[in-house]
């Protein structure tokens, strides 16, 4: 265990212990609790970024060779799980691992969780009065499984980290959530649930597919990988373990017909639930299809990537079409996340370089927006009782910071340049119309599924942009004091205190890095990205592979463009086929 | 050398030395009872007892097979620590019996449940597996009879006994006709016969090994509670204590599991073509029937009754994937499935006994915990209990990281794990594959029910202050499962699923078939199902 290793599971016990003071504090009240929470979390923030700033930025001329560590991965830790085997000497047939590690396509994942969790304590401050105690110690339990969700190597880690995040998420937002929590708390846990059970059998028979090959039974992710890349399975069997693991990670995502469950938990949840659900769980789907289902199972992925792109782009438009006509703000920003989540999709099952790093990209971006949109709607819902829509008008001459904070949110959600959103949604546009372009079967279905993804910009940014202007500018209109409570029972209201301010503030540092700087971010992704990205892009046919290097870099102003085309040259080098 | 001296050698008797004390020790408890009527001594006596027998055990080396009576082997071993650490639990738990009045009487049967229990898990020889079996059955007659005067609990212990009865005699039954085809009661000597029969002799017994499989099968799933055998569970949870439902959902299980794993898993692979088919379709009907029904259920005895019902299918998943393997093709590891099934025995006992425990402690002597409703709002008037219960709801319903996750996983794996003999097509794999999926879907909807429970103790407003008048004894025995349920599901269920199947494999009485037994077997006529 080198010493990043130690602070990458230091950052993901030290929530766990976080957690088990909160919840003894039970006597303590709120004020104590909730800076202890925030303790736990700032400090969990900086050991994760002191990890992540060790991700390394390209591929290293002379890659160390250690024994069972891909050239991508770093902060490797590889412990056996409650010694098992340990006695003997010899690795046990039932090889479970604590092994843990961070690579390019978990990194910002991981980084965006920890990050996170700081804003859901904060955001979380006042609104949650009862039992104190208990929710922060489930927001930190929640933050341990996040973390260790990205972070597992091991394929039954993963799965026991993705689903414990069930048990706090279902606490979360069936104890403190709003009037329909309870219906909202069992459907998000059962549905998820169920497919993730169908996920479970799925990741079991790679195992055995392994094991029937080579005798021994790992959950290793990376010995699996290898062991399929030597022993591909057949087309047919791929098939099924697709659709076996489809059936969690699309839930998950949420693709179209499976996203009932999202408008729900994200509107019932309490503020914080809604920030980690939209902005950390989400992607679990996404990034499982990409550890699992891409590597492991090329074939049939790439048989079915048509379909899964149909259903994203039903996704996007629905998705919008559905945000534009809520009267609820919160309900809106819970479907933008189908349209958003869609686009993710599309960038991923592209398999080119451009598309995947694009989603992928995007993946951090609408946790950064779209948790900081749910963030800001539980704040005026502090102020207001209400998130109707028609009852605010506005609000900007009454909240200007608060305004402030929405333009801006919105704007990285719709993708204005030089902000995070448009980076992603750029990438991976691009990386669609390539793949559509490119020669090779379902070549104009593809192109029609990019053009008609492109009308899900135009929408995104019409439902935004409406938002903001009916509840922000025009003439003034507060929402009535709730139906029963004293004349102006919520006056005087407040524009944003300091404490929403460093909320928001973590999150905006990211939408404009990542819009200016784009290159910093992908450098680290692409060491992961490109390797697989070509792979795919040669089994799909068409034997022409584009790394980051060749698209006139965006928006990063001229004199760092080049000088980060050089660094990422040297990374998309060696890629080639 | 024949194989009934160990009953009269000291060295075979001596085997059995812990089960000795503990039944020493029901007789003491028994004997002094009718002089001393204190109402917690006789629990310390059987404390004591059950510890002692315990350090026996420890002392006790793991000889490889011992052929005789007794098998003394890796399995056996396993499973009498499992029902001698449970015996402890029960004996915490009925430690302040409903019948204050007869506590001795109580304390007495348990013990001797328990060395029941102990004597199943080594027994290599019918006749003594049917005693054994008994010894558990009778004392809980008396247990669920004992001091209770309401017509519920008198109907509930009537029901158990007539249908325990009844299940025994087809078991018997059973046991006649596995006799009557080899000639042997002993289980090494059946699968010895069974094996290495000609051809022309398995065409001569035509379908009575089928038949013999059968019987037992019908038999023990009464005990297991497999549908559809399972129609007395429910009524009788109902109709009786938490403290007694926690001993009839736990013990009779483990020994009924133990007996079919030794009897037709590791005795008899040549029935094992008709084996998996029965194993299988018990375990798809008793999870469904198990699940579905108990989504309706208010009752909280009645709710766990079909859990416990629904997690018999379970426990068959891994005797039906062992069934298949022993069929082959080579290197397909029986012990894989049938150390699931007693690895899930483990997480399935500790998982239910404690969520009983924290009911029994919930309720008091004279009114008990009987709806789920009443749980209302528990998770702020007894947050440590409701916690607990929490997570013996969670284990049951296999969320990570918890002991029934484990459990699941290594149920799934081996049923995954089955693989088709070359040239007869995949119709078997198929078959686990479909099984595997339904267990899948099986345990999404088991979370319901199980979430019910938690969603009414934290989201619900307080009903009215629990009595929680359970005593110390049974929220130590709480205590006890949930240190068992958390220990295995954050740090020993790896190890522990591994060594399940080490114990399974040391512990088959005869080897596995060789290549070329394995074809003449599946070469068998069609008198055998294959």
């Amino acid at each position: 265990m080198d010493s990043t290793g130690a602070i990458l599971v230091a950052s993901i016990v030290l929530p766990l212990v976080g957690a088990g003071m909160c919840y003894g504090m039970t006597r303590a009240g709120r004020e104590v609790v909730r800076k202890v929470a925030l303790a736990f979390t700032l400090l969990a923030l900086v050991l994760a970024a002191l990890v992540v700033s060790q991700a390394p930025r390209a591929v290293d001329p002379q890659p160390r060779e250690v024994e069972g560590v891909a050239p991508d991965e770093f902060a490797v830790v590889d412990l056996s799980w409650g010694g098992a085997g340990e006695k003997t000497g010899q690795p046990a047939a039932f090889d479970v691992r604590f092994s843990l590690g961070l690579d390019g396509l978990s990194v910002w994942l991981y980084g965006l969780s920890a990050l996170l969790l700081v804003t859901s304590v904060l955001v979380s401050w006042e609104q949650i009065d009862d039992r104190a105690n208990e929710f922060y110690a489930l927001l930190l339990l929640l933050e341990t499984g996040v973390l260790g969700v990205f972070a597992a190597r091991d394929l039954l880690l993963f799965y026991v980290f993705f689903e414990f995040t069930l048990i706090p998420l279902f606490f979360l937002i069936g104890v403190w959530g709003s009037e329909q929590r309870h219906y909202a708390a069992m459907k998000f846990f059962l549905y998820t649930l169920a497919g993730s059970l169908l996920t479970f059998l799925g990741l079991l028979a790679i195992v055995l597919w392994d094991y029937s090959q080579t005798g021994r039974i790992t959950f290793s992710i990376l010995a699996l990988k290898q062991g399929l890349a030597a022993h591909p399975m057949s087309a047919g069997l791929q098939y099924w373990i697709f659709l076996a693991l489809f059936a969690g990670f699309a839930i998950k995502v949420p693709l179209f017909p499976l996203h009932t469950w999202l408008p729900l938990a994200h509107v019932q949840a309490p503020t914080a639930g809604s920030v980690l659900l939209a902005g950390i769980l989400l992607k679990i789907g996404a990034y499982g299809f990409i550890r699992f289902s891409l590597p492991m199972l090329p074939d049939a992925t790439i048989h079915c990537a048509p379909f899964v792109l149909w259903i994203a782009l039903i996704g996007i438009i629905y998705g919008a079409l559905v945000a534009l006509s809520q009267s609820d703000m919160k309900k809106l920003i819970a479907y933008s996340s189908v349209s958003h989540l869609g686009f993710c999709m599309l960038g991923i099952f592209a398999f080119n370089a451009l598309g995947m790093q694009g989603g992928v990209l995007q993946l951090v971006n609408h946790g950064l927006s779209t948790g900081g949109l749910f963030a800001l709607v539980g704040m005026l819902y502090e102020r207001y009782h209400t998130r109707e829509i028609a009852q605010m008008g506005g609000l900007a001459k009454r909240l200007p910071i608060f305004a402030f904070f929405l333009v801006l949110f919105t704007l990285s959600s719709i993708g204005l340049p030089g902000l995070n959103g448009f980076a992603g949604e750029l990438l991976l546009l691009i990386g669609m119309f390539q793949r559509g372009m490119a020669p090779g079967p379902h070549g104009t279905q593809l192109l029609w599924i990019a053009v008609l993804s492109v009308t899900g910009v135009v929408l995104g940014a019409w439902y935004m942009l409406y938002l903001v202007q009916r509840t922000m500018f025009g003439p003034l209109r507060e929402p009535r004091p709730a139906h029963g409570a004293p004349e102006h029972s919520h006056a005087p209201v407040r524009d944003l205190s300091r404490r929403e301010v460093y909320a928001l503030l973590p999150l905006v540092v990211f939408i404009v890095w990542i819009g200016v700087q784009p290159s910093f971010f992908l450098t680290r992704t692409s060491r992961t990205l490109d390797p697989l990205a070509s792979s795919l892009d040669r089994r799909v046919g068409t034997a022409h592979h584009v790394s980051v290097v060749d698209v006139p870099s965006n928006n990063t102003g001229g004199l760092t463009s080049t000088a980060r085309h050089d660094e990422i040259s040297a990374s998309g080098g060696p890629h080639g086929p | 050398m024949d194989p009934n001296a160990a009953y009269t050698s000291a060295a075979g008797v001596l085997q059995l030395i812990p089960e000795m004390i503990v039944v020493g020790g029901a007789v003491f408890v028994f004997v002094g009872g009718t002089f001393a009527k204190s109402k917690t001594a006789w629990s310390w006596v059987a404390a004591a007892g059950l510890a002692a027998a315990g350090l026996a055990l420890w002392t006790q080396k793991v000889p490889g097979g011992f052929a005789g009576p007794i098998a003394v082997d890796a399995l056996g071993y396993t499973l009498r620590w499992l029902v001698l650490l449970l015996g402890g639990v029960f004996v915490l738990a009925l430690a302040r019996p409903a019948a204050a009045g007869q506590a001795p009487e109580v304390t007495g049967s348990l013990l001797l449940a328990i060395a029941g229990g102990m004597i199943v898990s080594v027994s290599g020889e019918l006749v003594l597996l049917f005693v054994a079996l008994e010894t558990i059955s009778i004392p809980t007659y008396v247990l669920l009879y004992v001091g209770r005067k309401d017509s519920a609990s008198q109907e509930s212990a009537a029901k158990y006994f007539f249908l325990s009865i009844l299940s025994s005699a087809v078991t018997l039954y059973g046991f006649c006709f596995l006799y009557g085809v080899t000639g042997s009661t002993h289980l090494a000597e059946i699968a010895r016969v069974l094996q290495n029969t000609s051809v022309a002799a398995v065409a001569d017994w035509g379908p009575l090994p089928d038949l013999a499989l059968v019987l037992i099968f019908v038999g023990l799933a009464f005990k297991i509670a497999a549908a559809p055998f399972h129609f007395y569970a429910p009524d009788v949870y109902q109709g009786t204590t938490h403290e007694n439902a926690m001993l009839l959902a736990v013990l009779p299980k483990v020994a009924g599991i133990a007996a079919l794993i030794r009897v037709t898993t590791l005795a008899m692979p040549l029935a094992a073509g008709t084996g998996w088919r029965i194993a299988l379709f018990l375990a798809v009907v008793t999870m469904t029937v198990g699940n579905m029904t108990a989504l309706w259920q208010k009752n909280v005895r009645r709710l766990l009754a079909y859990s416990s019902i629904a997690h018999a299918g379970y426990l068959l998943i891994g005797l039906a994937a062992g069934f298949a393997a022993t069929l082959g093709p080579q290197g397909s590891r029986p012990e894989e499935g049938l150390g699931a099934s007693v690895f899930y025995l483990v997480v399935y006992a500790f998982s239910t006994a404690g969520a009983f425990a924290a009911l029994a402690y919930l309720g008091s002597p004279e009114r008990q915990v009987d709806t789920v409703a009443e749980l209302a709002g528990l998770g702020r008037t007894r947050p440590v209990s409701a916690a607990a219960l929490a997570v013996f709801m969670f284990s049951l319903a296999g969320v990570p990281p918890l002991a029934g996750f484990w459990g699941k996983l290594s149920l799934f794996l081996s049923a995954l794990d089955v693989r088709s003999s070359p040239g007869l097509g995949a119709s078997r794999q198929t078959w686990f594959i479909v099984l595997a999926v339904i267990g899948a879907l099986n345990a999404a909807v088991a979370a319901t029910y199980y979430l019910r429970v938690v969603a009414t103790m934290y989201f619900l407003p307080p009903a009215k202050e629990p009595r929680a008048e359970g005593g110390g004894a049974v929220r130590t025995a709480g205590g006890l499962c949930l240190v068992a349920v958390l220990l295995i599901g954050l740090l020993l269920g790896p190890m522990l699923i591994q060594a399940t199947q080490d114990a399974v494999q040391a512990s088959a009485p005869v080897p596995p078939p060789k290549p070329a037994q394995q074809a003449q077997i599946d070469g068998a006529p069609p008198s055998i199902v294959r």
